[in-house]
């Protein structure tokens, strides 16, 4: 039986106690100790982009990371952004644009739409093109993808102003 | 035909779970008890195997089990075959050699499981593949196409005596004879490569077998849901209604997932009623690229006979089709390389012949355009080596041949992978080449923007091809549409879905003909436990067969609640409309039957029926096509070579296409799009690098590169035709390979254009910087 | 792969020599040998704990030491198999005595990977194991100074071989430097230098001055 360490962690507001194993990934963290299975795993490299969750903050690859880690962080999954019957801004720009097919790398796709879009919050299609190269998507071709960016920026800034 | 909610461009019904997160994809499917397999590979490509001890593994705290092939004792069986072989083909041979669930022997390819180790989590499971000792005697690898099939090659298969899998001849006409009369031949031999279907979600399988209720419930995300559960059932010796199959969201398919009796549908049902607790596997990326099925290399000598004047007489193509280790998935890769080759031209002798090549690699099945982007390739670089040749423009060159609208159904006495011969049914070829033209400016670019820009040093290049895209083939599929008591309607079909949208373009079918919202339509898509007849989503027939037949089912239900409802309004059913999820008078439309109501009443619970009714408003239906209908389109795309890296940037890309009745435009052009990235991908990102051993040097996304945003061009330029197939009611064809078969192929005479001073000719793909580079050094 | 390279030891043959006669100095430049036996003529037989990335195993190797032309050359023969994959190689091995007291060493090899080594390590091995075998050397060098300045002092010799924590980082920021950009991707690759490595100490292990 392997060592387990205590880890404390804010997912998405709720703070979470559980005894891990020091190898436990994150990604495997969030999707089977906490059930939270939005995030998904596609490569366990680091290359696709599809397990990507925002660290304090920041994009990161969860499949790279491990939980304990992420002790006395705070994690924020697609899960944050709505639910299926109140759909978040820029999830209701990515349906309205057609920017998912199979849905698996997407919610990748919008955590990293989200930390550019709070950085960035009026980007030129060359700007998001460029933002999102670093998550693959296999089904779309990007262009509706990149439009869906385009519709989320809007919405956050009509957002803004009311 | 005008339809009301066939054709609009909806958004989509699954859109809220996938982009909330709170989709069910494999992985995510949690039962209590469950175990989690781990299969250890082998890492030699070609090896005797001597011995494998597993006690090690199996003192290891938290594994259940570890089997190899020996632990299965009879239940370790070969294949079945997936599709059966093309006897339908006068004189063809074939080797049937299915794929064994896990290496008994022999291992013959890098990667093949030697071993499944059943643990409380996968990260033991995995710990414990290291305790297991395996001793192999490697065997020099069978990796080269031409090599294996020398007398003095080591064989994939000893038994057979030879690595030849299959050898099948067709001809239309007579080339020979076409060839003494031309005026002018031309012969290339063409080396073209693909790669991974790369969907973002790995394979996976998941098995429970509850012995209380005798029942066994899988999930898969397979392509095939019913064979597969009608297999698993015969393999246990389990009746079908036993088992339940069921796809949840899937993560992308591109064909590898059509795929199966593999080691984890074969063994792990096997086990969990063994074990009597659920097992689940989950494949990671690099076993994907080892394991899991891709396409490979095929080698072509193509031979071109025309006259002077550009009128194609013949043409003869003979190639060899690597197969890998086994060929359970028969011929269907090159059988559609053979009847897409001379595609959307109109040649009266054709001669192709496909050698299939066993080698120690993985299993060869479809990736998205399953062997029709090889014929393609070939056919349009022909035409522009001839036209050069010639010097005739080569976009006058593809029209002066073209198959003309007066010419349907085109018989090309050329048999496909439905094994019937391959009949064009419709279309408007020369439209779709003019208007890809005309979209990018073709005369402009040749004669204005490319002499002043190459008089800059930028190496343009422009490419123009066409193509044809065989979809929709048999045998059939069903659907059963129904109307419950509460009004709500649910579709059922029997294929899997991937992402294509099926949740929304299929409920549309149902809107069309009940008159409801879109939005208040259920689909269920790839459940055995609610519909199980089908053979599964593949060739781009999802739309067109299952639409069909839910199409059909859907006008049975709206005739049995016009029925129903002329009894009760009192009025003949001419004078009835269905609409907002009533049935009423049209002229009265305060006179009106809700269908809820309407289903109540056809489904009573007491008292008598007429004794011919089924009850309720549900009707089935199933739909089988004589033979596919085929869709065309050009594509034209002008790229940029960077003179000193040889990278290629994409300046513009058109496709122009038609496939007939569309059923939602947006989720066709998402469909297109995705094909291109692929297409482009093929061309010039992705190859599967196999070294002489047969190991796969690039089994990871860091070194198999997909194609990113930043790949793209800077918009994807669509344009639509629509001529309806006469096959079927909805006039429909398929769609969904479209972007990924003309791609290559037109990337190549881009490139070859763009280098036209260099004098490169480009008779292979994928291309890449390096390989540019040398071509060009090459010519100097 | 090919392998190839030099290194220059800052110390007279004859040190050199002794040095490598100590069995325990070189199987402690080299982090993770669990044993070494000679298991015949020439013949050796090593365990070695592998670590690439998250794939970590026990690696059986052979090692066989042909051509010998004592104590200027010979050739190694590497069979290496484990869980992380196989490996299957040969190099040539040189010595050279310098004008100046320094012993120059020359090694060039050819070698074949297998298994998840070969797919998945690939952009890494090379950088990696020019790496390891740069540490490797430059681990020895401090033996080979301790031990002379120990004889000079007329006292035991006393080595702090590096921890396989202090070796790995060590070789993880040589491939930063170069290869990586971001903070995961740590590949340590132990095999193949390790292996050539075992090479030369069994070779002189079975070369003990009379």
């Amino acid at each position: 039986m392997s060592k387990l360490y205590p880890i404390k962690v804010n997912v998405n507001g709720t703070i979470y106690e559980r005894n891990v194993d020091a190898r436990m990934m994150l990604s495997d963290f969030i999707r089977h100790e906490l059930g939270l299975t939005g995030t998904h795993v596609g490569c366990e490299h680091g290359v696709c982009g599809a397990c990507t969750v925002l660290f304090d903050g920041k994009p990161v690859r969860s499949c790279l990371m491990f939980a304990v880690q992420a002790n006395n962080h705070e994690v924020r999954t697609v899960e944050s952004l709505g639910d299926k019957d109140h759909l978040h801004p820029i999830q209701e720009a990515f349906h309205e644009k057609h920017g998912l097919q199979c849905g698996f790398c997407t919610p990748g796709f919008l955590m990293t739409v989200t930390a550019f879009l709070e950085e960035n919050p009026h980007p030129s299609r060359e700007e998001i093109r460029e933002a999102i190269s670093g998550n693959i998507c296999r089904c779309t071709g990007y262009e509706f993808i990149i439009d869906s960016v385009e519709l989320a920026a809007q919405k956050l800034a009509a957002a803004e102003k009311a | 035909m005008s339809y009301k909610i066939i054709g609009q461009r909806i958004t989509r019904n699954e859109d809220a779970q996938l982009l909330s997160g709170s989709a069910l994809f494999l992985d995510d499917v949690h039962l209590p008890g469950m175990l989690h397999a781990a299969f250890l590979r082998s890492d030699y490509a070609h090896a005797r195997i001597k011995s494998i001890d597993t006690s090690a593994a199996k003192q290891r705290s938290g594994v259940v089990a570890v089997y190899t092939a020996e632990d299965f004792g009879d239940y370790w069986h070969v294949g079945p075959l997936q599709v059966p072989p093309p006897l339908a083909i006068a004189g063809a041979k074939f080797n049937a050699r299915p794929l064994p669930p896990i290496a008994k022997d022999k291992v013959r390819f890098s990667g093949e499981p030697l071993a499944v180790v059943i643990a409380e989590s996968r990260y033991i499971a995995e710990d414990a593949l290291a305790d297991i000792i395996v001793d192999l005697e490697p065997l020099p690898a069978v990796t080269d196409l031409e090599k294996a099939l020398q007398p003095e090659s080591p064989l994939v298969h000893d038994d057979l005596g030879t690595n030849l899998a299959a050898d099948v001849q067709q001809e239309h006409g007579n080339y020979a004879e076409a060839a003494a009369k031309a005026d002018v031949i031309i012969k290339r031999r063409f080396y073209i490569d693909r790669g991974a279907s790369g969907a973002m979600e790995n394979r996976g399988f998941i098995v429970d077998w509850d012995e209380k209720t005798q029942t066994m419930t899988c999930w898969s995300n397979c392509q095939a849901p019913i064979p597969l559960r009608n297999t698993i059932a015969a393999n246990l010796g389990l009746a079908a209604s036993q088992v339940r199959l069921i796809t949840p969201f899937v993560g992308g398919g591109f064909g590898p997932k059509i795929m199966t009796s593999q080691a984890d549908d074969v063994l792990l049902p096997w086990i969990s009623m063994k074990l009597k607790r659920p097992i689940k596997w989950v494949e990671d990326r690099r076993e994907n690229f080892l394991a899991t099925t891709s396409e490979r290399d095929q080698i072509h000598d193509v031979e071109i006979a025309l006259t002077k004047d550009g009128r194609i007489l013949g043409l003869k193509d003979v190639f060899y089709h690597n197969t890998g280790a086994y060929d359970p998935y028969g011929m269907t890769v090159p059988l559609n390389t053979q009847t897409h080759t001379t595609g959307s031209y109109d040649i009266p002798n054709f001669y192709t012949r496909v050698i299939m090549v066993f080698t120690n690699k993985m299993v060869v099945t479809p990736v998205r355009g399953a062997g029709r982007m090889y014929g393609v390739y070939v056919m349009e670089r022909m035409m522009d080596i001839a036209a050069k040749e010639l010097n005739i423009d080569p976009v006058e060159l593809r029209l002066k041949n073209m198959i003309q609208p007066n010419q349907y159904p085109y018989k090309t006495g050329i048999i496909g992978q439905d094994f019937v011969e391959n009949v064009l049914d419709s279309g408007n070829y020369p439209a779709t080449l003019k208007k890809a033209v005309e979209i990018i400016g073709y005369e402009k670019f040749i004669k204005e923007e490319q002499p002043r820009l190459r008089a800059e040093g930028k190496k343009v290049g422009i490419g123009v091809v066409c193509f044809v895209e065989g979809t929709a083939v048999g045998p059939y599929e069903g659907a059963r549409v129904n109307v419950d008591g509460s009004g709500k309607v649910t579709v059922v079909t029997g294929i899997s879905t991937q992402g294509q949208g099926h949740f929304t373009s299929f409920a549309q079918l149902a809107a069309e003909q009940l008159g409801v919202s879109v939005r208040d339509v259920r689909v269920i898509t790839g459940d055995t436990g609610h519909f199980h007849w089908g053979a599964g989503t593949f060739a781009s027939r999802g739309a067109t067969v299952a639409g069909n037949a839910i199409y059909s089912a859907a006008t049975k239900v709206r005739n049995k609640a016009l029925q129903l409802a002329s009894s009760i309004l009192e009025a003949p059913v001419e004078e009835l409309e269905l609409a907002d999820g009533v049935v009423r008078i049209a002229d009265v439309p305060s006179k009106f039957i809700t269908l809820g109501e309407l289903a109540m009443r056809a489904n009573p619970t007491r008292g008598t029926i007429d004794p011919n009714m089924e009850p309720g408003l549900e009707a089935t239906a199933f739909y089988g096509p004589p033979h596919g209908a085929t869709g065309q389109g050009a594509v034209a795309m002008i790229v940029e070579v960077d003179p000193e890296t040889y990278l290629v940037k994409i300046k513009r890309f058109v496709i122009a296409h038609d496939c007939g009745t569309v059923i939602n435009p947006l989720i066709l052009d998402g469909q297109i799009m995705g094909g291109v990235s692929m297409g482009i991908g093929n061309a010039f990102y992705e190859r599967m690098v196999y070294d002489e051993n047969g190991q796969l040097l690039n089994a990871s996304l860091m070194d198999y590169l997909l194609p990113v945003s930043t790949d793209m061009p800077p918009k994807m330029e669509l344009a639509h035709f629509s001529t309806p197939s006469p096959l079927n009611q909805l006039g429909a064809k398929g769609i969904g390979e479209a972007g990924a078969i003309p791609t290559p192929a037109a990337f190549a005479s881009a490139v070859e254009n763009a280098l036209k001073d260099e004098g490169v000719e480009i008779l292979e793909s994928p291309l890449d910087p390096c390989r540019l580079w040398q071509l060009v050094q090459q010519k100097q | 792969m090919k392998l190839e390279g030099e290194h220059v030891f800052n110390g007279p043959q004859a040190d050199v020599w002794e040095m490598f006669y100590d069995p325990n100095v070189l199987a402690s430049a080299l982090p993770g040998t669990q044993s070494l036996t000679l298991i015949g003529k020439n013949e050796y037989e090593g365990k070695m704990f592998v670590r690439v990335g998250p794939v970590s195993g026990v690696f059986d190797g052979k090692l066989l030491i042909s051509n010998e032309v004592p104590p200027e050359s010979c050739t190694l023969t590497v069979d290496g198999k484990g869980a992380p994959g196989f490996v299957k190689g040969s190099g040539d091995v040189k010595f050279v005595a310098q004008a100046d007291g320094t012993t120059l060493m020359k090694y060039e090899g050819e070698v074949q990977l297998g298994g998840t080594l070969a797919s998945v390590g690939q952009r890494m091995i090379d950088s990696v194991a020019k790496s390891m075998i740069r540490q490797a050397f430059e681990s020895l060098d401090k033996a080979l100074q301790e031990r002379i300045a120990a004889k000079a002092e007329g006292r035991a010799a006393e080595y702090k071989p590096p921890s396989e924590a202090e070796f790995a980082a060590a070789v993880a920021k040589d491939m930063g430097k170069s290869v990586l950009q971001s903070q995961e991707a740590r590949v340590i690759m132990y095999v193949v230098p390790a292996l050539l490595i075992l090479g030369i100490i069994a070779y002189f292990l079975s070369n003990l001055p009379k």
